[in-house]
Formats: C-alpha cells, structure tokens, sequence
C-alpha cells in the first residue's frame, strides 16, 4: 500500500475527493489487516468503517513522522483490539478468515514467487491459530511491529507476547509441514544444500 | 557443543530477539547440526513469507468501501486541519466585526430622535398613604 505525501496532505487540507481517493487506495489493506486480527469478515468490514472514523478524525494530527501507511496499520491494530475487547466473536474463524482471493500489489520477481505462494498457503493456517498467538503472529511477524509495540496495543507483558509469539511459529510450522507433506523442510534443505555448494 | 534440546527453543525466535549469548549458541550449534540447520532454515522461510502476507490483500465483503464512503461523507462536516481552522476563525471574526460596526452606527444616527422627547429633570415620588403597623413602629 503505497500512498502519496501530496494525498494525504490534501486530505489534511480538507480535499473531499482527496480523503475519498485515500479510502479507495487504503481500504483492502485495512480491512485485510482487520481480518487477520478480528477473524470474520462481518467484524473486519466494521472495523474498517470505524478507522476511517478515527482517521477522518485523527488525520489533522498527523505529522509525517511515519509513513502514512503505518500509521494507518498502527489506527487499525487499535481499532480492532478495541472491537474485540468489546465484543465476543460470534462464530469460528475457520473458513471465514480465509480470503477467496488474494492479490499481489504488484508483479513478484521470481525469487519472490515460492514465498508469495507459501504466504497465501499460509492466509489459511494463520486464521486457524488460536485467537491470541494469531494476534500477537499477525502483528509481530506480518505487520512488523515491535515486541513492546505488540504488547501494549494487546494489554499483555513483552515476555507474554514473546511466550505467544513463539508457540504459534511452532505451531504455524508444524502445521504447514503436516499439510505439506514436510515441503517445507525439504525445500528448505534443498536450498541449504545449494547455498554450501556454492 | 550445546544440545539440540536446550537450543530447540531458540530455533523460532529471530536475531534480534535473542541475547548475543543465545545467537552465538543458536549458530555454533546450527552450524554442526544437521536436522537443527534445517529447523532454522524452514523458520527463516516461514518469517520470510509471514512478512511477504503484509503486502497479500483481500477483497473486502460487499458493499465495505461504499460504507466506508457514506460514513465519513458524514463525519467530515468537521475540519480538523489547523490552517482551515485558523481562516475560518479570522473571517468569522471579520464577519463579527462588521455586524458590531454596523449596529454601532446605527444606533448613534438614531440618538438624537431621542433627545428630543422630553423627560422630567426630576423624578418624584407620589404621596403614598402610609400603612398604621408601620407608623406605629416608626412613632
């Protein structure tokens, strides 16, 4: 999600057609992150409609000290933590948190390839993690924020997040292993083998 | 060398969240174990695609983003940013102005219509009968 200094800054300046433009650019990227940390998409699509509220509201604020896009992650995060502090989930994360498609921001290179496709094998077995090591995976691993980061939009203590961050790459490995058939170690060894040859 | 049993547990972790002491140990050993290299390697793999899922997108359920638009269309009556703040205070107080000086001048040109009624120098009170309880008390 890439979005223009200028966008923003007219959006800052009151621009109607810049802050729609904003929205129009940002949307799946917030609802996707909303997805992976809520669960089910009816509680995504809410939590999407309330950071635009806070942005619309928060926006004048911003200073460009972060780019705009982790900020926008960081309104997110906290939107949707407060969601779910409020309400219970209604049903299972199992099939809903799956996206029917998933869309590459632009044309991979080939080296990325095998990893683009091990990340959208992986959309599946992150929404069936337990809902707490899902949280702390998607935010700490996907979304790159820092342990303390982490532990502080979840109410949690560092080490609770490491304890939890952990468990759930174990599990996350374990996981993909089994449904792979162990592709991943094999590749993984593959490309050990190739990297002392060389 | 250390046991693959006591570096099991930093196989997960990444560099920078283990101590020096536990990334030197995690390295001596991977690099003489076998079956702990090829842990770590299928970990690095998996922290390498986790953080390729942040660029992954989903298309929101129907309807999400047209929400999203009706629902700040209603929010944004209210300008936050400082600079349109900061004009639209000093052309109210302009506007302000204006009424003030109008209203002020109106009232003086409609001054000395009024002089000229004609008002007693002094005002008196009429001879108000006197209730008894209260001359009594006075007396």
């Amino acid at each position: 999600m890439e979005v223009d200094r200028e966008l923003v800054e007219a959006a800052q300046a009151g621009d109607r057609w810049a802050l729609e433009e904003l929205v129009r650019r940002t949307h799946r990227s917030v609802y996707t992150c909303a997805l992976r940390l809520v669960g089910n998409p009816d509680d995504a699509a809410d939590v999407t409609q309330d950071v635009y509220l806070r942005v619309v509201r928060k926006l004048g604020g911003f200073r460009h000290e972060a780019s705009f896009s982790t900020w926008l992650n960081r309104v997110t995060t906290n939107v949707a933590m407060s969601t779910l502090k409020r309400r219970t989930r209604r049903f299972a994360v199992e099939g809903a948190a799956v996206p029917a498609d998933t869309r590459d921001p632009a044309p991979e290179p080939a080296e990325r390839a095998e990893a683009v496709a091990l990340a959208r094998r992986l959309e599946r077995l992150v929404g069936e993690l337990p809902e707490g090591q899902r949280q702390v995976l998607v935010l700490r691993d996907i979304y790159g924020q820092s342990t303390e980061e982490v532990a502080n939009a979840m109410g949690l203590t560092p080490g609770a997040v490491k304890v939890r961050l952990f468990r759930a790459r174990e599990r996350l490995k374990a996981e993909l292993e089994a449904t792979e058939g162990g592709q991943v170690v094999a590749l993984a060894g593959r490309r050990r083998a190739s990297g002392r040859r060389s | 060398m250390t046991s693959c049993h006591s570096i099991r547990p930093l196989l997960p972790a990444r560099a920078e969240e283990l101590t020096l002491f536990e990334a030197r140990s995690r390295a001596e050993h991977v690099a003489g174990c076998a079956r702990c290299a090829t842990e770590s390697a299928a970990y690095s793999r998996l922290g390498h695609a986790l953080a390729v899922m942040a660029h992954l997108e989903v298309d929101p359920v129907d309807g999400t983003l047209e929400r999203v638009l009706v629902a700040i269309g209603r929010r944004r009556t209210a300008v936050t940013d400082p600079r349109v703040l900061a004009a639209a205070g000093s052309a109210g107080a302009l506007v302000a102005t204006v009424v003030v000086a109008r209203a002020v001048r109106n009232r003086r040109q409609t001054r000395p219509a009024a002089r000229h009624m004609t008002l007693p120098r002094r005002l008196r009170l009429p001879n108000l009968p006197v209730p008894a309880p209260a001359l009594a008390r006075a007396k």
